[in-house]
């Protein structure tokens, strides 16, 4: 694993989509050689799976939180743990 | 029961005026009396009460093709308001006059229009006169706190805030029970996201509006998960909207580390929270998308689009790479397959050579044995024939017998075929020698003839060999000049 650095777990889902873009031209420009467009599909790949997980946080159905209620909670918790 | 709904209300004015008294409707109050009826008394009552001058700041303008409508409102309540347009022209005025904001006295009485089957009744104050009277106060302490907010710097921080392109959890405060929750929701729904919200409602109108939006935002920014806030309420008139214009709450806001996206009454509705927050929306279905820039649904399918493409480019690289070590791989065998091919056909070429070359090597031979034999046979006939001459002659001058004569010749002639089977150029070969031909297959006897030939073939009794004639003529004397 080489490329690791590379690999690393991106910061945001922006930064993961526009290196992903970055990927994409590189790869289309066909000027990458096989050890690079191997790397660059393997790093791709990742960049894809770490997409999806954000976009599927957000796609399983809205969730509704009360403020007042959390609120209620974070009051009670102390109360219940001691 | 009575059927006059105007008795009643004379004589039950009391109970009118106070309804909540606990009266049920087993009670013996008079009626039930027809709604309609009812309102229509109510309108002729309200109209009969006397016309009175009112002073206040205008408010919530907006017009229908015959009437404006506005609010005038001072710190202690508020009155809705209708004027005909025709009264307002007749006065000289514009709809421009009446702007929210401004200070107006209005002359004129209560009204009610007592609605109908399919229209809802309301209760304005009939306005027949309007003068100005001076700048409005909230407009103008408006501008003053906003000169202030800026001067400290306070529209900027906001501004400078990252907004993550698809944050996982949103705050939002606005009204419970107002429309603005369902227009979040729907622009949300636009987006495809389907995230958590933290709803941190809050009363947005009243005197206690500003504190609790400002605890609302405060409880939201200090969860850890919330990662934009939204601030929202639908439209209304500027002292409707005055809770977002609290010195307090956008200073809060103006301070808070998670960005917040203000969409307070309309289009045409400036707050100050629109001033100090990250980013100011026309309408609460707006602020919902600016709080996820990325349409997830397009963002779903966009990031299919891109697996695919990077599933083909690996495949494609490795696929034109393999095919290409496949030819590579099977070069040498093809290679191979024609050298063995050329080999197959230098062989054959090699065996019609050889059996062409024995051929024309015994034609060879034959040729120029028949020569040399036909030369010697010459000679031997020539010397036979002067052995007989001589014989003959020696017979008749010597007169010996003819036996002894006979004997003489006969072994000449044994010593003539010994010599004749010397010559077979054969055993010459044989024994060693090499027989010099040109090119075109003719004896050459001398170096001269060598040297003009310039190749000669050698021929040995197993084969020949072609030979080139590097130097010039050199006698037995020597005279020429090259090394021997």
């Amino acid at each position: 694993m080489p490329e690791a650095p590379e690999t690393a777990e991106p910061k945001s889902y922006e930064s993961a989509v526009e290196r992903l873009e970055q990927i994409i031209e590189r790869l289309d420009s066909g000027q990458a050689g096989l050890r690079e467009t191997l790397a660059l599909c393997g790093e791709g790949r990742d960049l894809v799976s770490y997409c999806a997980v954000e976009l599927g946080r957000v796609g399983e159905g809205l969730k509704e939180l009360r403020l007042d209620e959390l609120a209620a909670e974070f009051e009670q918790a102390p109360a219940e743990s001691t | 029961m009575s059927g006059d709904p105007t008795s009643a209300g004379e004589q039950g004015g009391e109970e009118i005026d106070s309804p909540g008294t606990g009266a049920s409707p087993s009670s013996d109050l008079p009626g039930p009396f027809p709604v309609g009826r009812y309102a229509h008394r109510l309108k002729e009552e309200l109209r009969k009460r006397a016309r009175v001058l009112l002073i206040g700041e205008v408010s919530g303008v907006g017009r229908s093709k015959v009437q404006a409508y506005f609010e005038i409102r001072d710190a202690g309540g508020a009155v809705p308001c209708a004027i005909w347009i025709t009264d307002l022209e007749r006065l000289g005025l514009s709809m421009e006059t009446l702007r929210d904001g401004v200070q107006i006295v209005v002359a004129g009485g209560p009204d009610y229009y007592p609605g109908g089957a399919h229209s809802s009744p309301s209760f304005s104050f009939r306005v027949t006169h309007v003068r100005l009277a001076g700048e409005g106060d909230l407009l103008a302490r408006l501008a003053e706190l906003r000169r202030r907010l800026e001067a400290d710097g306070l529209f900027e921080p906001q501004k400078r805030l990252h907004r993550p392109v698809l944050p996982r959890t949103i705050g939002v405060v606005t009204a419970e029970r107002g429309a603005a929750r369902a227009d979040v929701l729907a622009g949300l729904n636009r987006r495809g996201w389907q995230g958590t919200v933290i709803w941190g409602f809050a009363a947005v109108q009243d005197r206690h509006a500003a504190p609790a939006i400002t605890a609302a935002v405060q409880e939201l920014a200090a969860r850890p998960e919330v990662e934009a806030i939204i601030v929202c309420r639908g439209g209304g008139s500027l002292a409707d909207l005055w809770a977002f214009c609290d010195e307090t709450l956008c200073r809060t806001v103006a301070m808070l580390r998670v960005p917040v996206i203000s969409a307070v009454g309309h289009e045409r509705d400036t707050t100050l929270i629109d001033d100090v927050s990250a980013l100011a929306c026309s309408t609460p279905t707006h602020a919902a998308e600016a709080a996820v820039p990325l349409d997830c649904l397009a963002a779903r399918s966009s990031l299919v689009g891109a697996s695919a493409s990077l599933r083909k480019s690996a495949h494609r690289a490795i696929s034109e790479r393999s095919r290409s070590l496949g030819g590579l791989a099977r070069g040498p065998a093809r290679a191979l397959q024609r050298e063995r091919g050329s080999l197959n056909q230098l062989i054959r070429e090699i065996r019609a050579a050889a059996d062409r070359g024995l051929v024309d090597r015994w034609l060879y031979q034959r040729r120029i044995g028949s020569t040399v034999l036909a030369r010697v046979g010459r000679r031997t006939d020539e010397a036979v024939a002067a052995a007989v001459a001589d014989n003959r002659r020696r017979a008749g001058v010597i007169g010996r017998s003819g036996g002894a004569i006979v004997t003489v010749g006969q072994t000449s002639l044994e010593q003539f075929a010994i010599a004749l089977r010397a010559h077979d150029p054969e055993r010459t070969l044989e024994r060693g020698y090499a027989l010099a031909e040109s090119p075109a297959g003719e004896p050459i006897t001398g170096a001269a003839g060598a040297v003009e030939a310039g190749r000669l073939r050698l021929r040995f009794s197993d084969g020949s060999v072609g030979v080139n004639v590097e130097d010039d003529l050199i006698t037995p004397s020597g005279e020429d000049g090259t090394d021997a």
